[in-house]
């Protein structure tokens, strides 16, 4: 499903090149649940962007179920990403102005889906997380667990293919954390493909597989033996 | 330490702060001179110690040349009993015009611009400085005259004026040449006089009885006007009126320092000034002030965010409240002292503008006026500027984090209301400009002789040179370059304003009014009608010659006059036997009985601020004709004037060649609506890009408060257009409310200003939707800068977790 090749990413200063990735492989299928981790600077944000399509290589291709995602021009990106992948982020990136049920909802107005069926779609997944009496308040009004479950649902109810999460974790105590994580192995089960970055490693468990990368350069990947 | 900081944080957004010094200096430089200028105005005559006692009597009477009124008085040699009868009354001085234009010091001819015969009480009445003589006895003898400054220089150079003989040459106003000694010097009159006299004189023979003066009338300290005023009447009752029973006279009197902006007269000495004018700058300044400040403030609360992690760091860092608050006090003072110096760079070739332009050096003497203004306005930019950054800085010690410190607008009600406020203000004012400019242009495209504008006006030439318009007429017309000479009464811009009785075949006067059914006359050359185009309904023009035997006369009316005598249809009065009757014993003056022979559409002569009169044109030699016209051919401009030089030169060398094109003529009269339409786009221009310039500085603010919001929607799928789209909705939307509110009111103030004109164009629809979409244009384009920048930027620097 995404095909990463010798991909570098570094920022040119005045005299030297940092180098944020260095010569990355990766090769994710459909249905896995990646987890990410590595120290603190280590790329991992970066990695999950570009393969978010929110940040491009400097070097190195890209491949999107065999479409050379590098190429692609900024008007297609938007398509991708309407229909293909959803995001989650630590900060949770609710928009304040939205109450839940419009938050959810943002996605599918963008793809254009009329009214009804949106409506029909938000209450579904509302009822799903266990949220619906919950639907008329403001992010502000809600614990960062229920944020984050409101994120994710608005990742998800365009059901894309792809889930990429940053740290969904990093801004919830653990019992939250455990509660988002087993959300999203119940997804991931459901057949969505995950990739998430995270600190944690326990939670690295919930994945199927672990990537590990230090300085821009992948160390480790490995098969999650014993899955929770 | 603070400075150094300030000024580094102030160059990090040059252009922001550019934004801040220019809106704030443009608009002290226009309150600057709006201000100087209201004070010009709103002074005018109060210069003169007395002035609060001066008023000026006029009178009305219904049955007197239509009851209309005019600025002098008629006959006033009655006025000296006045003082006699009203004890209240103390004083009085009346003043004639010295007509003829010209004056004779040592074989050479002077112009006067304007100069007056006065009484000897002269400078009891009114103030002004003598610099040779003295007050009490300057004016003593008959013949007496006391010289402007100016004037003396002009004609005497530097030698002393005193004993100086000047002549007023012989002419139909006068009888014989008169000679005047000079007794003093004064200064000139200042710019916020309305008379700028270049002499004053005592009469050589007591002139004042068979003449028209502006009388003014002192009153005793604590009268009261009205028992002057009822003290006149019973005096003209008892002594003037031959029959005192029906008597229609009203008296009026009227304070000196009115005489500027509210006497609206015939015959006035200078026209009056404008009181649209007044408000209409009045309400320019405010707004100037609002638009700029409020914007100012705006965009301080906007900026606020830039620095809030430095001011954050440094509480942390254990700063105070009030070294914070002297961080953006000092700010401000920066800003505003650039502003001040800014605003002097501009003022200053702005103001030789001005007096080159309209003669009024309005910077002069005003110093100290100047400094305050500055100082008032730099205050309060600095105090309202610094308001909403005061709210910041207390948030700032409220809140643990440095993420809730960034500026809150509760909901930006607050902005969106300025915005409104400003964009009505905007379209208002365009809406103002578009229908004042449209009305003017309209006025003078409708006067006569302007649109091709080959018409040049010798106006009011001495008697002298009217005796000999025949030998003129003949020499001009000699040349290849000159089309029509021709010439008339009143000139272009003219009033109009005499009356005579007539008799008409078929026409009953009205047996109760005999004595009074006139008819407005207008003598003129027989090629009158030639020269301005005038279109005829009926019968044709003048026979070429200027005079007629008695029954053969030739009359030409306007239509107004046509309905004034009772018909409906030109064909109809044409051919009718009239006459004109002049009645003035011993003048020899007769004019020719006649027929009506022709019917002209109505022409405006006057401003379009009046009616058409009815008037009726005559031909008349070397009489009555005081102005020459004379159209030459549009591409021979230059060899035409040459040649009425040459002419001119030849026949009368020792007068002055001096002329006007009519449509300069009009604009004059035209002068304060071309003035506010100038003003007012220029202050258009000023309120607008502050208010763009706010709207731009309120995007900026509202997309940074955004980005994450943006960045939001992005990921999700959002396009660039999508986001531009929802970023310009709610701009858009305020200028629509701001329209809405602004079209009834620009609508009502354009309609109360066009009641000025007797004739006008209308409001159109199209003049407030081209307003609106240029006010939505101009909005639409500088929010989107803002909206495409925010939109096309990568959501991922949003969206990175600080």
């Amino acid at each position: 499903m995404i095909q990463l090749k010798k991909i570098d990413k570094y920022y040119d200063a005045k005299f030297q090149r940092t180098f944020i990735l260095k010569g990355v492989n990766l090769e994710v299928k459909q249905g896995e649940f990646v987890t990410i981790m590595g120290p603190s600077g280590a790329g991992k944000s970066t990695l999950l962007n570009i393969i978010g399509l929110l940040d491009e290589p400097s070097a190195g291709e890209y491949y999107f179920w065999d479409e050379p995602a590098h190429k692609i021009k900024e008007k297609q990106k938007v398509q991708y990403h309407r229909s293909h992948i959803g995001f989650i982020f630590q900060a949770f990136h609710l928009i304040d102005e939205l109450n839940v049920y419009e938050n959810i909802e943002t996605p599918l107005v963008y793809r254009s889906v009329k009214g009804k069926e949106r409506k029909a779609m938000v209450a579904d997944l509302l009822d799903r997380f266990n949220m619906v009496a919950k639907k008329d308040l403001f992010p502000s009004q809600l614990s960062g667990g229920q944020q984050q479950l409101v994120a994710i649902a608005r990742a998800i109810i365009g059901s894309p293919k792809l889930l990429l999460a940053d740290e969904p974790t990093g801004n919830l105590h653990s019992e939250q954390g455990e509660m988002i994580m087993k959300l999203l192995k119940k997804l991931n089960e459901e057949g969505m493909t995950i990739i998430q970055v995270t600190h944690n490693e326990d939670f690295a468990q919930y994945g199927t597989r672990v990537v590990k990368l230090i300085d821009g350069l992948i160390r480790e990947d490995y098969q999650v033996e014993n899955r929770k | 330490m603070i400075l150094k900081v300030v000024i580094r944080n102030l160059l990090k957004h040059p252009f922001l702060n550019l934004v801040k010094v220019i809106g704030l200096s443009l608009a002290l430089t226009g309150i600057v001179f709006i201000a100087l200028f209201l004070k010009n105005e709103l002074s005018y005559d109060s210069y003169h110690s007395k002035s609060d006692r001066i008023y000026r009597y006029t009178i009305t009477d219904p049955d007197f040349l239509g009851g209309k009124h005019f600025a002098r008085t008629i006959n006033p040699g009655y006025i000296p009993e006045l003082k006699e009868a009203i004890p209240e009354l103390e004083n009085f001085t009346r003043l004639m015009p010295v007509r003829g234009g010209l004056i004779k010091y040592e074989e050479r001819f002077y112009n006067i611009n304007e100069a007056f015969e006065c009484d000897s009480t002269f400078f009891q009445v009114f103030d002004a400085r003598l610099l040779i003589g003295d007050k009490q006895k300057v004016l003593g003898n008959p013949a007496s005259m006391v010289v402007t400054e100016s004037f003396a220089k002009r004609v005497f150079g530097e030698t002393n004026p005193v004993g100086k003989v000047l002549t007023l040459p012989a002419g139909q106003f006068y009888g014989e040449q008169q000679d005047f000694t000079v007794q003093g010097m004064m200064k000139d009159f200042p710019s916020n006089s309305h008379f700028y006299p270049d002499f004053i004189t005592t009469p050589g023979a007591d002139q004042f009885a068979n003449s028209w003066a502006w009388t003014y009338l002192l009153l005793a300290e604590n009268a009261n006007p009205e028992n002057v005023k009822s003290g006149i009447s019973v005096y003209l009752k008892n002594n003037r009126e031959t029959n005192p029973e029906e008597m229609d006279t009203q008296v009026h009197l009227q304070k000196l320092n009115d005489i500027h902006l509210k006497s609206h007269k015939l015959r006035e000495i200078e026209p009056a000034g404008s009181l649209t004018n007044i408000y209409v700058l009045t309400i320019a300044a405010l707004i100037l002030l609002l638009i700029s400040i409020s914007n100012y403030a705006n965009l301080n609360m906007g900026m606020t965010g830039f620095s809030a992690k430095y001011m954050f760091v440094n509480k942390l860092l254990g700063s105070s409240k009030y070294s914070i608050a002297s961080y953006f006090f000092i700010e401000g003072l920066f800003i505003v002292v650039t502003t001040s110096i800014l605003s002097l760079m501009i003022a200053f070739p702005i103001n030789s503008l001005i007096a080159k332009m309209y003669g009024l050096n309005l910077l002069n003497g005003n110093t100290f006026s100047v400094a305050v203004i500055v100082l008032l306005f730099n205050l309060s930019a600095l105090i309202l500027g610094m308001t909403p950054v005061v709210s910041f800085v207390s948030s700032l010690f409220r809140n643990r984090t440095k993420r809730n410190v960034s500026p809150k607008m509760a909901k930006g009600r607050v902005s969106s209301a300025l915005i409104i406020f400003q964009y009505g203000f905007s379209i208002a004012l365009i809406v103002s400009v578009i229908v004042i400019s449209k009305q003017t242009r309209y006025a003078l495209n409708s006067s006569i002789g302007v649109n091709e504008d080959n018409i040049v006006c010798f106006e009011s030439v001495h008697s002298s040179i009217q005796q000999k318009f025949k030998v003129l007429k003949a020499e001009l017309l000699k040349y290849n370059s000159i089309e029509s000479v021709s010439a008339m009464m009143e000139p272009p811009g003219g009033e109009a304003n005499d009356m005579f009785p007539f008799e008409m075949e078929g026409y009953k006067t009205d047996e109760q009014n005999q004595e009074y059914d006139r008819i407005g006359v207008f003598p003129c050359d027989y090629s009158f009608a030639s020269i301005f185009n005038l279109q005829f309904l009926s019968g044709e023009n003048f026979s070429k010659k200027n005079t007629d035997a008695d029954g053969s006369g030739e009359y030409i009316i306007n239509e107004a006059a046509m309905h004034r005598l009772g018909y409906s249809e030109p064909d109809k009065i044409t051919g009718k036997e009239f006459r004109l009757i002049f009645s003035a014993p011993g003048s020899g003056i007769e004019i020719p009985g006649g027929k009506i022979i022709g019917v002209v559409k109505d022409f405006h002569l006057q401003s379009l601020k009046s009616a058409v009169e009815p008037l009726v044109f005559f031909k008349r030699e070397n009489l009555w004709l005081l102005n020459f016209v004379i159209s030459y051919k549009p591409e021979m401009q230059a060899q035409a004037l040459n040649d009425m030089k040459t002419v001119w030169n030849s026949l009368f060398p020792e007068y002055p060649f001096q002329y006007e094109h009519v449509g300069a003529m009009y604009k004059k009269v035209y002068k304060a609506e071309l003035l506010q339409a100038r003003l007012l786009s220029v202050f258009t221009t000023i309120a607008l890009f502050i208010s763009s310039m706010g709207l731009f500085g309120m995007a900026l603010i509202s997309t940074q408060r955004r980005v994450k919001e943006i960045g939001v929607r992005k990921v999700n799928g959002a396009r660039v257009s999508e986001i531009v789209t929802m970023l310009n909705r709610d701009y858009l939307m305020w200028v629509g409310v701001a329209f809405i509110i602004a079209s009834p009111v620009a609508w009502y103030a354009m309609n109360r200003w066009l009641e000025n004109f007797a004739y006008k164009t209308g409001l159109n629809w199209w003049i407030f939707l081209a307003t609106g979409l240029l006010a939505l244009g101009i909005a639409l384009l500088t929010v989107s800068i803002q909206s495409w920048k925010a939109a096309t930027r990568n959501p991922v620097e949003a969206l990175r977790y600080e």
